[in-house]
């Protein structure tokens, strides 16, 4: 009997790191990924290894998704520092560029939280690499200038897309290796 | 779709080889080790549960490297991630809309208990299962709740460093106190002659040191992830 229950839960347990692979939604992810290792710790148990079973509830089942979920409230979020201080975009709004509309028609078609600030301070590359902004908005005569970081996906997906607008010039900045 | 059954069909066939295997693990497995510290390993270390018996005595020396490589990975953490001197809880822990309601308030509910069992974890290591490891990680689990619950909550990052440094220290002092009582490095300060409530005292003082450093390195680690970026 004890081991038929121990098939199930090793059955159980691949159905849901297959789901891990085939899931789409980070949150939800993450949660497999509990329930997965809390399946784990039940076999320990069975295997009569309680103490691997309590290291492998806490770590694994309680400190890592806290760290993951963390990392990923960060990546819904885009940062653009605007320098001509047009201020916040919201949707009741009547644009005055071009680019707002993109940017908040942008981040609503990929499911991001747009955050444009205007009172930082210091130079393009080092805000960039060191403030974690995503984009920064400048202006030159008619047309708007997008500076983004060269390996971001985002900026990628940007760049493809603006081919379109003959008004908004996308600019990138390569990331530094100050550190080695 | 070809594809995706090809690997599928590879999943299970990997599934049943791996039972298979379990099923003559059984057959292979050689039971000498586990009969000799069945019948000799209370007596000899003094501790109910045999893997404390075993991690805080006949092979303390790799729970001093476990403990050592934590050391090393939170220092590494700390040269790399960017981090101030006393730690915010950083504002978009505020964001209501990315922390749900119903987790804070159960969270405020569990907080205590989870410290509870995590300390009672530590304590009776060497009466049942857990140990420093484990009831460190269930610490740090509640030390970190508190950063959902609690969002004026400042942290000093640097004293964190220096007291883990500290307790490695003294885990390293305490655990090679043995050589000048009983003769040889890294094992129970007392004598088995002095019986089990004396070697508790050390197995309970190990448990303590390893649980708070445990605790305190996951901690941490996870403020300078919190810091890292805006």
């Amino acid at each position: 009997m004890n081991e038929l229950i121990a098939l199930g839960f090793q059955l159980f347990m691949l159905v849901t790191a297959i789901a891990v692979v085939f899931q789409k939604n980070n949150f939800t992810v993450i949660i497999l990924m509990s329930v997965y290792s809390l399946i784990a710790a039940t076999l320990y148990m069975f295997n009569q290894a309680p103490d691997v079973a309590i290291a492998e509830v806490a770590i694994n089942a309680a400190i890592i998704p806290l760290i993951y979920v963390i990392a990923i409230s960060r990546q819904r979020e885009i940062i653009v520092y605007d320098t001509l201080h047009h201020g916040d975009i919201t949707p009741g709004k009547v644009f005055e560029g071009e680019i707002y509309t993109y940017l908040y028609t942008f981040s609503k078609k990929n499911k991001l939280r747009l955050n444009v600030c205007s009172d930082l301070e210091g130079d393009d590359a080092t805000l960039i690499r060191e403030m974690n902004v995503d984009f920064i908005i400048t202006k030159e005569e008619e047309t708007y200038v997008l500076k983004g970081k060269s390996h971001h996906m985002l900026m990628k997906k940007m760049v493809k897309e603006l081919k379109q607008h003959p008004h908004i010039r996308t600019e990138l900045i390569e990331e530094g290796h100050d550190l080695d | 779709m070809i594809r995706r059954i090809i690997g599928l069909s590879l999943l299970i066939g990997l599934f049943f080889f791996m039972v298979e295997a379990m099923n003559e693990f059984g057959v292979l497995y050689n039971d000498e080790a586990r009969l000799y510290f069945q019948t000799n390993g209370f007596l000899e270390t003094g501790s109910l549960n045999l893997v404390t018996g075993i991690y805080l005595d006949y092979r303390l020396l790799d729970t001093l490297f476990e403990a050592g490589i934590l050391l090393v990975a939170v220092s590494g953490v700390s040269w790399i991630a960017q981090h101030d001197h006393i730690e915010h809880n950083p504002l978009f822990m505020l964001d209501r809309f990315k922390i749900p309601e119903l987790f804070v308030s159960i969270a405020r509910v569990l907080y205590p208990i989870v410290l509870l069992f995590g300390i009672y974890v530590v304590f009776n290591g060497h009466l049942a299962p857990g140990g420093g490891f484990q009831g460190g990680s269930i610490l740090a689990t509640a030390l970190l709740i508190l950063y959902y619950i609690d969002l004026n909550k400042k942290t000093n990052l640097t004293r964190i460093f220096f007291i883990e440094k500290v307790l490695y220290l003294l885990l390293l002092l305490i655990s090679s106190l043995s050589f000048f009582t009983r003769g040889f490095l890294f094992t129970n300060v007392v004598s088995p002659d002095m019986g089990v409530a004396w070697q508790s005292v050390f197995l309970i003082t190990l448990n303590v040191l390893i649980g708070a450093k445990v605790a305190l390195g996951l901690t941490a680690i996870f403020i300078a992830f919190l810091k890292e970026g805006r």
